[in-house]
């Protein structure tokens, strides 16, 4: 077998192995694959976060396909693809597993309430972040606070808010009426 | 509708095209297809695969899937689930690869991508509204949220560690409770 696939194939399952946290938390590992291997430039790497943004998945796994295709192409995409997300498939498989045996355990049983309990902090903490990165101006904060406030009202499909921001972000933009 | 590899494969291939933003949208996504459209699950299982999967090594929305997947159909659903969400991210890069790079200076693309960020923040809301109801509801819950909460902002604590604190904070505090009781079972 071909040095770089194993390589690749090593590498992103290091990511899937070791990145706790999710999202961002993967980022000191593909910023050390590309200093050590140069399958992709700490600059790509900055550009591929915010192409990650704008197209389906995770950001790790956008950079594991990215990785692997631009330095094999498509099988080296696989191997990537398929490395970054095996640590996932067998660790959970486990837990799972274990769970399903000890789920009417007390201890167990606390341990989620606490876990669920940071979990939700934690998807709060990111919320909390990007509103203060995403640079909103006037007209952002107002399309979200309609979006939050309708949606006491009736909550609408993801889809919905996905695709009216899309097009109003393209409209504004249009007409420059944000800083982007 | 029925749980087949193909449905739990075309569900969750329509979440992960919708995944935009990174990730993080996973749960809201999750939500609205599989408890709110399919019923498939409820909420407060959801919730759970989504705070365990956060607590594990790996991409959170990969590991959410898995533990969803298996759910519905074992082993198989757990594939499904899991190529399902990775296709279309998998598509998307092959296929824009060679024009990434000019693909993020459009201002075209700029400006959608600045306008998604709002549906993004706007999902998270709903799905912290969603999961506050089903996780934070007792003395324990509301000490671990407010805790974790701040110690995530400080950006300085590694969120793993977060975890696995609440997790022995959970522990303890059943211990205390159990003890102040006497021995007596609760509830």
């Amino acid at each position: 077998m071909n040095n770089l696939y194993l390589q690749l194939f090593a590498q992103f399952f290091h990511v899937g192995l070791f990145s706790f946290g999710g999202g961002y938390a993967t980022l000191p590992f593909l910023y050390d694959i590309a200093d050590k291997f140069h399958w992709y430039s700490s600059k790509q790497l900055t550009d591929m976060l915010a192409v990650a943004s704008i197209t389906p998945g995770p950001v790790g796994v956008n950079v594991a396909t990215f990785a692997g295709f631009t330095t094999s192409g498509i099988l080296g995409a696989l191997l990537a693809t398929t490395a970054v997300v095996l640590p996932s498939f067998i660790i959970v498989s486990i837990v799972a597993r274990v769970l399903d045996k000890f789920k009417t355990n007390k201890t167990v049983q606390s341990a989620i309430r606490g876990i669920k309990a940071a979990g939700c902090a934690l998807l709060t903490s990111v919320g909390i972040k990007l509103l203060f990165t995403s640079n909103l101006h006037l007209l952002g904060t107002i399309l979200l606070g309609l979006f939050i406030g309708t949606s006491f009202i009736k909550k609408q499909d993801p889809l919905f808010y996905l695709g009216i921001s899309a097009v109003i972000g393209l409209a504004l933009g249009y007409f420059n009426l944000i800083g982007v | 509708m029925n749980k087949s590899f193909y449905s739990i494969f075309k569900t969750f291939f329509k979440v992960g095209t919708l995944l935009l933003g990174g990730g993080y949208v996973i749960l809201p996504l999750l939500t609205s297809e599989l408890v709110e459209k399919k019923k498939w699950i409820t909420s407060d299982e959801l919730c759970e695969f989504y705070a365990i999967g956060a607590s594990l090594p790996g991409i959170i929305a990969a590991n959410t899937a898995i533990f969803t997947g298996r759910k519905l159909l074992g082993f198989r659903g757990a594939v499904a689930a899991i190529l399902g969400m990775i296709l279309p991210a998998f598509l998307a890069i092959v296929l824009l690869a060679s024009i990434l790079h000019e693909l993020i200076d459009k201002p075209t693309v700029q400006h959608i991508f600045w306008g998604v960020g709002i549906g993004v923040i706007t999902l998270l809301f709903l799905a912290v509204k969603e999961m506050w109801k089903k996780s934070v509801n007792d003395k324990l819950s509301y000490i671990v949220f407010i805790i974790s909460l701040a110690l995530a902002l400080t950006q300085k604590v590694p969120l793993a560690l977060i975890i696995i604190g609440a997790l022995i904070f959970g522990i303890i505090w059943q211990k205390i409770e159990d003890k102040h009781n006497g021995g007596k079972v609760d509830e």
